[in-house]
């Protein structure tokens, strides 16, 4: 007897349509029939339209909204679970933003390490497999016990610097000493130079007195960071640059939050230009913010979905980037 | 008392003081709010190392936000060498998971949340459905636009929940989905507002042809199911770290079957029991109605317990087939059938075949104080269609006794025009604003003395199964 097939099922949740039909595109593939909803009393449930029985399932929800980001997780958990109780083979969670990522270590009494609850809530829920990108801190791949693949948007940054600027004046510059690790394999592969802005943080989003270490006069700077978020930082690391002589400052995000008036400091900061990825939803912040510019991801999650479904290599993508 | 920590979450903070106040205890300090981009943030201020914890959250308002709450507060108080951490869950969420529609696109809550003059209490049950354009007005968006909607994320909460939906619309493989709950969201404004019927019935045959109805085979022979969350619940609980879980009469005494922790379900019932004795005049005489039939074994306790009688609403939804031709006059029709008095009324089903929907009253009510006994209200249209039922068929004063009282959509505004005359509920979730908008026609029961109660027992550890009787 012949195995049973075992098709691609996309799914999405309600979190970012946009980015799910831009994979379903590349994918060839539609996306299946299966809806998240809210009952008026605010409880999440899900319609099943269709069989998933012993399919391959892959559901998209990026972990984003200011007043809603806990409404999306459940509703990812939601539709994992109806997944699992109609006996879809395996269940890929494709997160391009990762909820929670950035609470990952006890770095106070009591603490929680909210990624590690995340983890395990998704497992609990029924996740067989993880997609994610640029997690903030990779070894939160270590908090599940099932395979995390850790995409990087950095060939598709790699390949934007390539195409849009000159080389020689270039200076790749990471805006805190964390970053220094991911703007140095940049800087390596496009052999330029890079610099580093030291800066002392009293609490979380708020930024006081940052320095520069490196040489950045006349020449073009790119800020790469792994996201944006008040914007506080990349705002202050301008000046900064600026100050010091700098042609222009390009920031480089993976992930645009956005939150709270970020745009409005980006419009007002010295920045000459914000690239982020499309890991969450960003029209209307595209229409609000004349400087932002977005890098499409769907190609290298579209990928990573065949490349996982059909056995092959991920690790390819870590280093090329799809077209 | 020694090693006791009471925290609390943002659904209820009231209810967490008046348990602290009956502890005589102090609650402990968490600061809850809010990261910039949305996450939850937790700092407990106090230690819990080696203590007894419980936390307090309401599965009410922003009902996934305070359990995203809850659940990390859990886990914080695991990481920080707590002894034992309990959830004490008033209103468990999720546990009204609606059963498997078998004839429309969902049981459980309808979405209308605009406010409206008038209400019809029709006898005939609804089809509470997902959310429908029928209280928005969305216009037509065009294609990938979500990002817009999606992403903003901010605004008043009523708004968000059409976001998420108008996100479904744009989706094309979910056509089907979203035509059948338009398709329920007219068979709605169809019975509730008459002088509509004839326009809408005119565009149920229009949609007639397109539409695939969510209870039979579509093309691939798949039957349309709505997940149902309860071990969903019950694992993140257990996932996150609780070591015990208190909650009050839950919907489904099977969901302590769920948790492999132990689980004690209070009940509300000696506090109504209690009610009923205290405050109705006369309460011998008085007929207790269960309006539905699940609720009947419920319903029935309270009536033996008090020593009266009993009636029972029954509503049933039955495919009538060979009618094909237009419905007839939607309202009830007041038939006498041998069981009792029933009420029918008809709709028009797309696929030719007449829908009716009876709903039918067991036991007589004439001349009778009623008190309709249920465990939870959400959207009230149960509830309220049973109350004039029971009006319909002259009884004097309907009394409606509810343990949690969640009102969502426009319930409270049903329940002010409805045949209610005074609905008692407690304060599981909180109702404040509720008593507010109702005023003389809420009553409310503090039920913070039993969960305080059992807590002290807990701690001690002490039988609670005498709060199963005698209350508190």
């Amino acid at each position: 007897m012949p195995a049973s097939q075992n098709n691609i099922k996309l799914l999405t949740g309600n979190s970012h349509v946009e980015l799910s039909h831009l994979i379903s595109e590349k994918l060839n593939i539609g996306l299946a029939n299966v809806t998240a909803f809210q009952y008026t009393n605010r409880e999440t449930a899900v319609i099943v339209g269709e069989s998933v029985r012993d399919e391959d399932v892959y559901v998209i929800q990026t972990g984003c909204g200011e007043q809603n980001i806990n409404d999306y997780l459940m509703e990812m958990m939601v539709i994992m679970n109806a997944l699992r109780t109609s006996s879809a083979r395996r269940i890929t969670a494709v997160i391009p933003n990762f909820p929670y990522a950035r609470q990952d270590k006890k770095d106070r009494s009591r603490a929680p390490i909210t990624a590690k609850l995340i983890a395990n809530l998704l497992q609990t829920a029924g996740c067989n497999h993880v997609i994610t990108m640029d997690l903030h801190a990779s070894q939160i791949q270590g908090f599940f016990r099932v395979p995390v693949d850790n995409l990087y948007a950095e060939p598709l940054v790699l390949r934007y610097i390539k195409e849009k600027y000159n080389k020689d004046d270039l200076v790749i510059v990471s805006p805190d000493a964390g970053g220094a690790k991911r703007v140095a394999s940049i800087a390596d592969k496009l052999d330029v130079r890079f610099a580093l802005i030291h800066k002392e943080r009293q609490r979380a989003n708020e930024v006081s007195r940052m320095v520069l270490v490196g040489d950045v006069k006349d020449n073009v700077c790119i800020l790469i960071d792994d996201m944006a978020d008040t914007c506080g930082t990349l705002c202050k690391a301008a000046d900064i640059l600026m100050d010091n002589g700098a042609q222009k400052v390009i920031a480089i995000v993976t992930h645009g939050i956005f939150s709270s008036n970020a745009i409005e400091k980006l419009n007002l900061s010295r920045l000459d230009k914000i690239v982020c990825t499309n890991s969450m939803p960003l029209a209307d912040k595209l229409q609000k913010c004349p400087k932002l510019e977005i890098i499409d991801i769907s190609p290298i999650l579209a990928e990573a979905i065949r490349r996982l479904h059909h056995g092959e290599s991920v690790s390819y993508l870590f280093n090329n980037a799809p077209s | 008392m020694r090693n006791l920590v009471v925290l609390g979450g943002t659904s209820h903070p009231d209810l967490t003081k008046s348990i602290c106040r009956i502890l005589t205890t102090e609650e402990s300090d968490v600061n809850i709010g809010r990261f910039s981009n949305g996450e939850t943030s937790i700092e407990i201020q106090g230690s819990v190392r080696d203590k007894d914890v419980f936390i307090i959250q309401s599965g009410s308002g922003h009902i996934n936000d305070n359990f995203v709450q809850l659940l990390i507060m859990i886990a914080a108080c695991k990481t920080a060498s707590a002894r034992r951490v309990t959830a004490v869950l008033p209103l468990f969420p999720y546990s009204r998971q609606p059963d498997v529609p078998h004839a429309a696109v969902a049981t459980g809550a309808p979405s209308i949340t605009t406010k409206k003059d008038t209400y019809t209490y029709e006898s005939a049950p609804s089809t509470p459905r997902p959310w429908t354009k029928s209280g928005f007005d969305f216009g037509t968006p065009p294609p990938f636009n979500l990002g817009v909607n999606s992403s903003s994320g901010i605004g008043a909460a009523g708004h968000i929940l059409p976001k998420s939906f108008r996100a479904k619309q744009d989706k094309p493989v979910e056509r089907s989905g979203e035509r059948a709950a338009e398709r329920a969201s007219e068979r709605i404004s169809e019975r509730s507002t008459e002088r509509n019927s004839e326009r809408s019935t005119e565009r149920l045959v229009e949609k007639s042809e397109k539409s695939c109805d969510l209870a039979k085979p579509n093309d691939s022979g798949y039957k349309k199911w709505i997940s149902q969350n309860g071990t969903l619940i019950a694992n993140l609980l257990m996932t996150a770290g609780a070591d015990r879980c208190v909650t009050m009469d839950l919907h489904d005494p099977q969901f302590q079957g769920f948790f492999n922790i132990p689980v004690d379900n209070l009940y509300s019932k000696p506090l109504l029991k209690h009610y009923i004795i205290d405050y109705i005049p006369n309460y011998q005489q008085c007929v207790i109605v269960s309006p539905d039939s699940g609720g009947a074994k419920r319903a029935t306790s309270i009536a033996d317990a008090i020593g009266c009688q009993f009636a029972l609403i029954h509503k049933e939804r039955r495919a009538k087939a060979n009618s094909s031709g237009p419905p007839s006059a939607p309202g009830p029709l007041g038939t006498r059938s041998a069981g009792g008095f029933s009420s029918t009324s008809s709709v028009n089903n797309p696929n030719g075949h007449q829908l009716v929907a009876t709903t039918m009253l067991v036991g007589d009510v004439r001349d009778r104080v009623c008190v309709l006994v249920d465990d939870l209200v959400d959207t009230s249209y149960t509830i309220t269609r049973a109350a004039k039922l029971l009006k319909d068929q002259g009884a004097l004063y309907v009394y409606a006794l509810v343990t949690h009282g969640v009102f969502s959509g426009d319930a409270i505004n049903r329940i002010a025009k409805s045949s209610i005359d005074k609905l008692i509920t407690t304060n599981s979730t909180p109702q404040k604003t509720h008593s507010e908008m109702l005023g003389d026609k809420l009553v409310v029961i503090d039920v913070s003395r039993v969960l305080a109660e059992a807590i002290r027992r807990i701690h001690n550890g002490e039988s609670v199964s005498m709060l199963f009787d005698h209350g508190w």
